[in-house]
């Protein structure tokens, strides 16, 4: 394996846990699943459609998001929405995540965090 | 018309994996992605046939998407349930499939069998069991796999969740004097046996004949040749205590020296060549020096059966020696 693809693989197992919360914060704002990707595109988060389609049904079927057909127009659209119980964990999550930022932080700074030694 | 374009070929060969009730919903989904994933495509300059090449190749296999929408498991025996899977399998392995190719075996030589039909039933009787054990067992668990209340079940009745108390004490590789010296005894009290028996008379009360209780033509050749292997056992028995644990090639050299004693004894029991016949005829017990008498049959039996548990203990020993090296204990 050499240097980029090391790389790719590490980044892909980083981002993997952060794409469920990704999408959660996302769809406060109702969006389908290809408009879902590219938002997550240009919001510096990308994923593959084959991680996030699956992924939508799965957080569906969780109760932490719920959806709508919207057929008014020419081609139909799945809309998913964060549910409350969806909005709730990603606000867990998010405070998780910064505790997991700032620990990593002070870990590169090479603070020790207890100060004992 | 059917419409035969690749996004419909790729739909029908997801849809096909997909439970009736959830296919509906899924393919109006997946068509709109699809097409709103072409549509993008296309508006940055790629070719429309292109651009469905491209977006369906991003989607992957049809069956491995199917697969995550529907969170159906890709394979038959997930990572919770492997371990028990592997253990059981392997213990009813080896235990189970060298017991039925023994007794087939044994029964085939008490049904006067030879040595080569004994070797085929008993060989093909353990086969054939091998081959149902692992498919029954790898069904049962595939399902449990998929079941939810039967893979509770599975765990609890193959002994719940691993436990503190599940740790093996970490095997002693190191072979003891006393071991050896048992091996070492038994071996030379069986010399000793051979050569006792080799000179054991019995004298006919009637004709005052002195008989030789094991066959005289023995004495020539057979004789001699198994006690030079009982020798050689207890010299590599003296090695491995050299060395201090069993390892691999001295499991293997150890099945040789096993066989070379249990197949001639074995051979000349089931020819009738260990007991001298006039002996059996002035007891009054014929078929004690008869091939196919149950004697006989029953004495080569018994050597076979001790003798394959011998070299198993040899190499589970080797096994166990390599495993306790790894563990880093002496």
């Amino acid at each position: 394996m050499n240097e980029s693809e090391l790389l790719d693989a590490h980044r892909q197992e980083l981002r993997r846990g952060t794409v469920v919360l990704a999408c959660l914060l996302a769809l406060r704002t109702p969006g389908y699943g290809y408009g879902l990707l590219k938002t997550l595109e240009s919001a510096g988060i990308p994923s593959d459609a084959n991680t996030i389609y699956p992924l939508l049904r799965r957080l569906e079927e969780r109760g932490l998001l719920e959806s709508e057909w919207d057929t008014s127009e020419s081609r139909p659209r799945k809309f998913y929405r964060t549910s409350e119980r969806g909005a709730a964990l990603a606000a867990q999550l998010l405070i998780e995540m910064n505790q997991l930022d700032a620990a990593l932080r002070e870990l590169n700074e090479g603070v020790p965090k207890g100060g004992s030694s | 018309m059917t419409d035969n374009s690749l996004t419909a070929r790729y739909l029908a060969a997801v849809l096909r994996h997909i439970p009736e009730r959830q296919r509906a919903d899924v393919e109006r989904e997946l068509r709109s992605s699809i097409g709103d994933a072409i549509d993008d495509r296309v508006a940055a300059g790629e070719g429309m046939t292109e651009a469905e090449r491209s977006t369906l190749e991003g989607l992957g296999d049809p069956a491995r998407l199917a697969a995550s929408l529907t969170g159906k498991p890709m394979y038959l025996v997930g990572p919770e349930l492997f371990p028990t899977y592997r253990q059981l399998l392997t213990l009813l392995l080896s235990v189970v499939v060298p017991i039925v190719g023994i007794v087939m075996g044994v029964l085939e030589l008490v049904n006067q069998g030879t040595i080569g039909d004994a070797i085929v039933t008993g060989g093909g009787a353990a086969l054939n069991v091998a081959v149902h054990l692992s498919f029954w067992i790898t069904l049962v668990f595939a399902v449990a796999e998929r079941v939810d209340s039967t893979r509770k079940a599975t765990e609890q009745a193959t002994g719940g969740p691993w436990k503190l108390e599940d740790l093996p004490k970490v095997p002693s590789n190191r072979i003891t004097i006393g071991e050896m010296a048992g091996e070492v005894f038994t071996l030379l009290f069986t010399i000793g046996g051979l050569i006792v028996l080799q000179n054991l008379t019995w004298t006919d009360a009637a004709t005052g004949q002195v008989l030789p209780l094991l066959e005289p033509a023995l004495v020539n050749f057979w004789l001699p040749a198994l006690v030079v292997v009982l020798a050689a056992l207890v010299v590599f028995h003296l090695v491995v205590y050299t060395v201090g644990r069993w390892t691999m090639p001295l499991a293997v050299a150890h099945t040789i020296l096993e066989l070379a004693f249990a197949l001639p004894v074995a051979y000349l029991a089931l020819n009738g060549m260990l007991v001298n016949p006039a002996f059996a005829a002035a007891i009054g017990y014929p078929p004690l020096a008869e091939g196919d008498g149950p004697v006989m049959l029953i004495l080569a039996a018994g050597v076979v059966i001790v003798t394959a548990w011998e070299i198993f203990d040899g190499f589970r020993r080797a096994r166990r020696s390599a495993v306790a090296t790894v563990a880093g204990t002496a």
